[in-house]
C-alpha cells in the first residue's frame, strides 16, 4: 500500500510539472471549447424574434407571416427595398410573386426561404392557408433543449475524457525499458508492473477527472452553456470515459513495439475517429450512422457517452445509461487485464 | 560467485552480439568489461539483468538463474545505466528518494540511505534543482545515485564517465573505489584504458561480443610478448640505424615516429642498460628517452590487431 501510494505520489508530480501534458490536459480542452462556441454557437444563440421582411402591403401572402411572431414585417410600396437590403434593415425582400430577394446569404435568410416555399407549397396544393392557425403551439412540453450545440459539446467532453488514452501510454513507456531510460532501471528494481499500473492509472485518472471538471465548470460558468439535467448518470458516465482512455492508453502502449512516439500518433488517431463517429465534427455524421448502422453508436465508446449523455440530459431517457456505463466499464477491465497480460514477466529482444 | 555467465550467445537478428561470451564475478572484487564501443559490453549486462533475452548459455547471479520477476536477486542489485535515467521532472532528492523506495520501504531507513547517497555524489547544493538545471557531469552524479542508494551488492555501472569533465570524472573513479571498500561488488563497462587500469582488480577485454582475454592487468600483460617499450629519440638519424637497433638482445620490433624511436622488448633484464651502452658505443645522441611499460592497449592491439580505440 505504501508503495501504491508513494508511486502515485511522484508519478503525479512528475505528470503534474510536465508542460506539455498540462497543456494537452488542462488547456487544450478549454481552448477547444472556445473554439466550438465560437465557431457554433450561432446555432444557439439566434434571436428568432428579430428576421425582418420587407414586401407591399398589398401582397397576398403578408398576412400569414404577419401571424407568426418571429418576423417583422416592413411595407415597403415605393420599391426601395434594394437600399434597405444593403443597410440591414431587412433580412429579406418578397415580391409580389412571391420570389425572395436578399442581399447576403444567412440562418435568417434560409429561415424566410424555407417558410415562403411551404406556403407556395400550399398555395400551389390548392389549400386555404387561411386555414393554417400559426398561433397555435402544437409542442406541449417545451423543457426540451435539442440543440446541435449541445451535441458537439457532448462530443467534446466524451473526447476530453477519452484523453486518458495520453497518460495511459506515458504510464506504461516508464515501465517498459525498449520505451524509456527510465524503463530500465525499473525493470531491474524489484518493482511489481501491477502496482506501478495501478499507481499510473489513478494518477492518470485523478489528472484527468480534473481536467473534465475544469472543462465543465467553464462552459457551466464561462460561456455559460448549461449542459446538465442528471448529474449522477452524467458523472459516472465521464468518470468510466476517463478509465476507459487510460485503459485503452495502457493497452496501446503494452501491446504492441512502436515507439511512443508512434503510439501516441495512434491514440490522437483512434480518439479522434471515434469522436468523429459519435458527431464532434457535426451533427450530421452521427444521425447518418445512428440511421444506418446503430450498432456502431452503441459499441463506440465515445458514442456511448455522447448519446447517453444527450438522452439523460436533453431527453430525460435513462433506459440506455446502464447499458453504457457497463459497456465502458467492461472495455476498461478487459484492455487493463490484457495490457498486463502483454507488461508481465517481459525479458526483451533489443533495447 | 556472484555471477556466472557461460557461453552466452546473443544475436540480433544476423548480427551476433555476444559470441559465447564467459564472465565470473567474484565477491568484492571490481570486474571491468573493457572494450571498444558496439563490442557487446552493454548487451552482456542487460543479458545478465535478464532485461534481454538470449539465444544459448546459462547466467546466474549470486547462485540463480535470473528472471524479470526475480525480486529478491534484483533487491541486491544496483544499475547504474549508460544514459542519464531519471524523471525529468522530480527534483535530484525526488529522484533518488524514488528509486531507492523501489528497494527499500523503510521511510526512516530510507530517508538516511537518501542523504548518505547524495552525499556521496556531492548534490547537497543541488538537491532541488531539476535534472534539465544540471551539467553533463551532475547529471551523470545523480544517475550514480539513483542507482546505488539502496546500497546494493552488487552494482553495474555501464560508462559512467562518458561525456563527463575531468573533475567529475575522478570523482566518480574515487567514489567507485569507495563503494568497493564498503563492501559492494563492482562489475564496470568501459573503453577508457586508464580507468580500467586504474580502478579495476580483474579486467575481461571483449571484442565483437567475445571475451578475448580475462584477468588482472599484470596477468593481462605478462599474455603478450612485449613486456617493455623504450622511447628514444635521435637527432639526424636515417632509417638504417634501425637494423643496429635490431641488434641489441630482447628486442623483438621498432616503429618510427619522426625521431621517436619506439623500441619494443620481450621479457628480459637490462633493457635500458643496454640501450644505453648501444648509444654510447655508437656516440649517438638523443634528446629524450624513457622506458614505457606495457598497457593494456598493447595488449588489445596484440589480441585483436587493433588499437582499442580504433
Amino acid at each position: 500500500m505504501n508503495s501504491l501510494i508513494r508511486n502515485c505520489i511522484y508519478l503525479g508530480k512528475n505528470a503534474f510539472r510536465d508542460r506539455d501534458f498540462v497543456f494537452w490536459t488542462l488547456a487544450y480542452p478549454i481552448i477547444m471549447a472556445i473554439f466550438f462556441n465560437a465557431a457554433f454557437s450561432g446555432m444557439m444563440n439566434l434571436n428568432m424574434d428579430n428576421i425582418q421582411i420587407g414586401m407591399t402591403s398589398h401582397n397576398q401572402i403578408r398576412y400569414i407571416f404577419e401571424e407568426m411572431d418571429f418576423f417583422d414585417i416592413h411595407l415597403i410600396d415605393n420599391g426601395n427595398y434594394v437600399d434597405r437590403l444593403h443597410n440591414d434593415e431587412i433580412h429579406g425582400y418578397i415580391d409580389d410573386d412571391f420570389n425572395l430577394i436578399v442581399s447576403k446569404s444567412g440562418v435568417r435568410q434560409t429561415i424566410i426561404k424555407e417558410v415562403l416555399e411551404q406556403i407556395k407549397q400550399t398555395i400551389k396544393l390548392n389549400r386555404p392557408i387561411s386555414g393554417n392557425e400559426f398561433s397555435v403551439n402544437y409542442i406541449s412540453n417545451r423543457n426540451q433543449k435539442a440543440n446541435s450545440l449541445f451535441i458537439i459539446f457532448y462530443s467534446l467532453i466524451a473526447m476530453v475524457s477519452t484523453y486518458g488514452i495520453f497518460a495511459g501510454i506515458e504510464t506504461v513507456s516508464i515501465i517498459q525499458a525498449n520505451l524509456s531510460y527510465v524503463g530500465i532501471r525499473m525493470n531491474v528494481a524489484p518493482l511489481k508492473k501491477i502496482n506501478f499500473l495501478m499507481a499510473g492509472t489513478i494518477v492518470a485518472f485523478l489528472l484527468n477527472i480534473l481536467s473534465n471538471g475544469m472543462l465543465l465548470l467553464f462552459i457551466n460558468f464561462i460561456l455559460k452553456i448549461e449542459l446538465f439535467e442528471e448529474y449522477v448518470y452524467t458523472l459516472i458516465l465521464i468518470a468510466l470515459g476517463n478509465l476507459f482512455g487510460i485503459a485503452l492508453g495502457v493497452f496501446i502502449g503494452s501491446s504492441n513495439k512502436k515507439s511512443f512516439n508512434v503510439k501516441t500518433v495512434m491514440g490522437i488517431a483512434i480518439t479522434l475517429f471515434l469522436s468523429f463517429l459519435s458527431g464532434l465534427m457535426g451533427p450530421w455524421i452521427k444521425a447518418i450512422i445512428d440511421k444506418n448502422a446503430p450498432i456502431i453508436g452503441r459499441i463506440n465508446p465515445i458514442s456511448i457517452i455522447t448519446n447517453n449523455l444527450y438522452r439523460i440530459n436533453i431527453l430525460g431517457n435513462k433506459s440506455s445509461a446502464i447499458e453504457g456505463i457497463l459497456i465502458l466499464l467492461l472495455y476498461s477491465i478487459l484492455l487493463l487485464f490484457m495490457s498486463y497480460v502483454f507488461l508481465r514477466r517481459k525479458s526483451y529482444d533489443s533495447l | 560467485m556472484i555471477v556466472k555467465a557461460k557461453n552466452v550467445v546473443k544475436r540480433y537478428g544476423e548480427k551476433i552480439a555476444l559470441d559465447h561470451f564467459n564472465m565470473e564475478v567474484e565477491e568484492g572484487e571490481i570486474l571491468g568489461l573493457l572494450g571498444p564501443n558496439g563490442c557487446g559490453k552493454t548487451t552482456a549486462i542487460n543479458c545478465i539483468l535478464s532485461l534481454l533475452n538470449f539465444d544459448k548459455g546459462e547466467i546466474e547471479v549470486f547462485g540463480r538463474k535470473m528472471t524479470s520477476n526475480s525480486y529478491d536477486i534484483k533487491r541486491q542489485i544496483g544499475l547504474v545505466p549508460q544514459e542519464v535515467s531519471v524523471f525529468e521532472n522530480l527534483t535530484v532528492r525526488e529522484n533518488i528518494d524514488y528509486f531507492c523506495g523501489l528497494y527499500i520501504d523503510d521511510k526512516n531507513t530510507r530517508k538516511k540511505y537518501v542523504d548518505e547517497a547524495i552525499e556521496f555524489v556531492d548534490l547537497k547544493d543541488y538537491v532541488k534543482f531539476y535534472p534539465k538545471k544540471l551539467s553533463g557531469g551532475l547529471k551523470r552524479r545523480l544517475n550514480i545515485a539513483c542507482g546505488i542508494a539502496h546500497k546494493p551488492k552488487l552494482i553495474f555501472l555501464d560508462e559512467p564517465t562518458v561525456a563527463v569533465d575531468v573533475q567529475s570524472r575522478n570523482f566518480i573513479l574515487e567514489g567507485i573505489k569507495k563503494l568497493n571498500k564498503e563492501g559492494s561488488t563492482i562489475i564496470y563497462t568501459t573503453h577508457y584504458l586508464e580507468e580500467a587500469e586504474m580502478l579495476c582488480s580483474r579486467v575481461i577485454i571483449m571484442d565483437n561480443g567475445k571475451d578475448i582475454a580475462s584477468g588482472t592487468t599484470e596477468e593481462l600483460k605478462s599474455m603478450i610478448t612485449t613486456s617493455e617499450k623504450i622511447v628514444v629519440s635521435f637527432i639526424n638519424t636515417g632509417d638504417e640505424i634501425i637494423r643496429e637497433l635490431k641488434k641489441i638482445p630482447h628486442v623483438i620490433d621498432i616503429d618510427r615516429n619522426n625521431d621517436d624511436f619506439i623500441i619494443k622488448f620481450e621479457n628480459g633484464a637490462n633493457n635500458l642498460t643496454n640501450l644505453l651502452n648501444f648509444i654510447s658505443e655508437n656516440n649517438l645522441t638523443y634528446t629524450k628517452l624513457y622506458s614505457q611499460q606495457p598497457s593494456l592497449n598493447d595488449v588489445f592491439l596484440e589480441l585483436t590487431g587493433k588499437e582499442l580505440r580504433d
